[in-house]
């Protein structure tokens, strides 16, 4: 292939006033596809939450910029205080020379600040905005009550879902609302780029994070408007699949997961089984329907099977029959995995991080573009490490004048 | 009417299920035309369910409604290699194919990127496998709970000891199908320069992984340290819990201190010795002693209601939430009052309610321009009118058993 052409998103400049996970989130798939993404902080607040990071280690405090590193990763960083009015005039004058501004605060916030969509694209009618706020930025009794993702999951039924068949408390996820969240936002925000271009017209994204995270319930959700049956605690199962769970393989800590859709599957299944196969061959399991039927029974022998064996040798033979099959991975599991290194390396530059002397490993960009590959383009920026860049020489400030608002507490 | 934001982009839907269909969805949700190839018996999704009245009908399955609202449906038989043939024909007028089957057996259907870019350098192509491409495991099989189980977040949740757990409903081929359908607009967005298409993929386990499971690679590479499950709890800020009150359950969580303060003043417990307990200051840390700080608060909690700790904790400005049951959310007045719910007329399921956009944009505002299609509704005009079939190849390929029959001639 002849020269690389330039990432997707090449150009485009994005200011992020995300905090927590969901918006440095977004902010960090739009870097990654090539945009500059601006992060913005207020001057005299501390950073907030800050996620996404490695766990505590002795000599980091809460707000070690290694920490969120993965979140933040490839921005840059400038300070602004927008309650001042020379902050707003500051941040008017960005916005006339950016293309997208995301914010996951509260709903409402941008716009007590007098930031808000309107009066930003009256300065730059071409901006697109995108606000991640947890119900929705229009009314509603959800609309001002706080939450974070984990709550804001409990609020929107998901949490109903997780959990064993013999108790009723649900258990912890491990908070995939914020990532849901950031991830349709970053298509909406891609379509949004698409309309601009064809039309000249930026646009408002209005997303409630818990509705974009009530897409993946879906099923259940229809099932309730066709049917008035409200799901529970599901364990591992998923309606019409038998057998399809998480069962104990031989070892500490050790699991398999198995999925058998249809009755040839099964049937491999059991020649993998051989003269192991014990109950598992007992007619009353020979068909979907007997299988569902008795699934207690069904995952009971099942685990009697892959007990007696290794997670990884079992999962080889039962892939070579088409069975999908895989170990329960755990951290350990991973940094040893074929697989995971080559997804996580494909397309991503991972180095040494030389501003802050730490070799980092990094999670990959999960999406594969073969010819203009993701980048991770830089570390995680210092607050307000970039403000000679942007004031000085993106927004044209003399030495002196960015000193004064310095000074003064503006930047 | 309003443009659309993807007015004009023509998108082939390959596959079966929920991640390509996912994908194509928010395509489609967003003013794309989207054909969606079935094989003659239909996507799995319409024998899925839900079913009013638990009926089974190839037309009313919930899943299937949900995932297909504006598309058009074409049945093809891609494994025989007239319909293979049609397929590529039909790949040649997209800017987008979407998919989600196994690698080799698009390259054994010759519907591959290689093959269909040589003749249409400007297709994009965007794949959602569990395991990828270029990876050692790209022809394994896999689902949602596979992906879930090689990503490594299923080690960290459900009980030490018991078996780990999954995220219900497929949640892991929704997450591939949202950064498939990025992945296809990132390509589109870099042909505007190049001029060229390119393929594009994501692997689902690497998806979940990397989202989902957040630091706990990185982070035990990085400081050894193994995060393993921990049931209710989750092992990182303190408390980030399920919690028992008198009549459900709470998701207690604090991420600042000044949020943790508030709670014991608000439990009346700001003189307790255990409040004062120094390893309790830190919110990162505190979990390791949460077996021994729980109990303090959780009798105040189990002798107030759902109903009563909801009011307390909001007019104290904590983030805490109950966890509603579904019946629950679907009717609460907020998502009656964000007009959430969408009504839809469908020639066989009836009028049903259906879940609206999880965005929403100003000026290019969701619409339903076309119900869920029936199977191969779309066989006559998109066969006829987009690849100039007649009548007799149509009638000779009904015959084959490579479209399904019925739906043509109508």
């Amino acid at each position: 292939m002849s020269e690389q052409a330039p990432p997707p998103l090449a150009g485009l400049r994005v200011l992020d006033h995300g905090h927590v996970w969901a918006g440095p989130l977004l902010g960090r798939s739009l870097s990654e596809a090539g945009a500059e993404v601006i992060k913005v902080e207020a001057p005299d607040r501390a950073s907030g939450v800050v996620m996404g990071g490695m766990p505590a280690r002795s000599d980091m405090d809460a707000h070690d910029p290694r920490r969120y590193h993965d979140y933040d990763r490839g921005k840059l960083g400038i300070t602004i205080d927008l309650a001042s009015e020379e902050g707003k005039q500051l941040y008017h004058s960005l916005i006339a020379v950016s293309d997208v501004v995301i914010e996951n605060f509260s709903a409402n916030v941008m716009n007590s600040l007098g930031l808000g969509y309107e009066a930003l694209s009256e300065v730059n009618p071409r901006l697109i905005m995108a606000s991640l706020s947890a119900t929705g930025a229009t009314p509603g009794p959800w609309r001002d009550l706080r939450t974070y993702g984990p709550s804001l999951a409990a609020l929107y039924g998901i949490k109903s879902l997780l959990g064993y068949l013999d108790d009723p408390q649900p258990r912890e996820d491990t908070a995939d609302l914020d990532p849901t969240a950031a991830g349709h936002a970053f298509v909406a925000v891609l379509a949004a780029l698409e309309y601009r271009d064809r039309t000249g017209r930026g646009q408002y994204i209005d997303m409630a994070q818990g509705e974009a995270t009530m897409q993946r319930i879906a099923e259940p959700l229809m099932d309730y408007q066709m049917n008035g049956r409200v799901a529970g605690l599901q364990q591992n199962r998923y309606p019409g699949v038998a057998p399809h769970g998480i069962y104990r393989a031989a070892g500490d800590d050790r699991w398999l997961s198995i999925v058998v859709r249809d009755d040839e599957e099964w049937a491999a299944l059991l020649r993998v089984a051989g003269e192991q196969a014990g109950d598992l061959a007992a007619p009353r399991f020979a068909s979907l329907a007997g299988r569902l039927a008795e699934q207690d029974a069904l995952d009971v022998s099942v685990e009697a099977w892959t007990v007696q064996h290794d997670p990884f040798e079992l999962t080889q033979q039962l892939q070579q029959a088409r069975v999908a099959a895989y170990p329960v991975m755990g951290p350990p599991d991973l940094a040893a995995d074929a697989n995971y290194d080559a997804l996580r390396r494909t397309g991503v530059r991972m180095g040494p991080d030389a501003e802050l002397g730490v070799d980092q490993l990094y999670h990959g960009v999960p999406w594969k573009l073969t010819r203009t590959p993701a980048e991770i383009s830089g570390p995680s920026p210092i607050k307000g490490g970039h403000n000679d860049y942007v004031f000085r020489e993106l927004l044209g400030l003399s030495a002196d004048e960015l000193a004064e608002l310095q000074q003064q507490r503006i930047v | 009417m309003p443009e659309r934001a993807l007015e004009g982009l023509k998108v082939l839907e390959l596959g079966d299920f929920i991640s390509a269909a996912y994908a194509a969805k928010l395509l489609a949700d967003l003013g794309a035309e989207v054909v969606k190839v079935e094989p003659p018996e239909g996507d799995s999704s319409r024998r899925h369910g839900p079913f009013p009245g638990d009926e089974l009908h190839d037309e009313r399955s919930g899943l299937y409604l949900f995932l297909n609202a504006n598309k058009r449906s074409v049945t093809l038989d891609i494994a025989q290699q007239q319909g293979a043939a049609l397929c590529r024909r039909l790949a040649q007028q997209a800017d987008i194919v979407i998919h989600n089957l196994p690698p080799a057996d698009l390259e054994a259907h010759g519907l591959d990127y290689e093959t269909l870019s040589e003749d249409h350098p400007e297709l994009v192509m965007s794949s959602i496998t569990v395991f990828g491409y270029d990876t050692p495991y790209r022809d394994w099989t896999g689902h949602a709970l596979t992906a879930t189980a090689a990503s490594g977040i299923s080690m960290r949740i459900g009980d030490p000891g018991r078996a780990p757990l999954w995220i219900p409903y497929c949640a892991a081929d929704f997450q591939g199908g949202i950064h498939g359908a990025a992945a296809a607009l990132l390509a589109l967005r870099a042909r505007r320069s190049s001029g060229e298409g390119q393929h594009a993929w994501v692997s689902i386990v690497e998806v979940v992984g990397s989202y989902l499971a957040g630091s706990a690679l990185p982070g035990f590479v990085f400081s050894g340290q193994l995060r393993s499950r921990a049931g209710t709890h989750m092992e990182a800020f303190y408390p980030w819990q399920v919690t028992p009150s008198a009549d459900g359950y709470f998701e207690v969580i604090t991420m600042v201190d000044d949020q943790w303060q508030r709670f014991v003043e608000l439990m009346g417990q700001s003189d307790a010795p255990w409040a004062a307990d120094e390893r309790l200051q830190a919110r990162w840390t505190a979990w390791q002693w949460a077996e021994e700080i729980d109990p303090h608060w959780y009798t105040w909690m189990r002798e107030r209601t759902t109903a009563e700790l909801t009011e307390l904790f909001q007019e104290n400005g904590l983030p805490f939430q109950p966890v509603n049951s579904l019946d629950v959310v679907a009717d609460s007045d907020h998502l009656r009052e964000r007009e959430f719910w969408q009504q839809v007329t469908h020639a066989e399921a009836g009028e049903y309610t259906m879940l609206g956009p999880p965005y929403r944009l100003s000026e290019t505002p969701w619409e339903l321009r076309r119900p869920p299609p029936l199977l191969g509704e779309h066989n006559d005009e998109v066969l006829r009118s987009e690849l100039g079939l007649g009548d007799d190849e149509l009638a000779a390929l009904a015959a084959d058993g490579v479209i399904s029959t019925g739906v043509v001639a109508s």
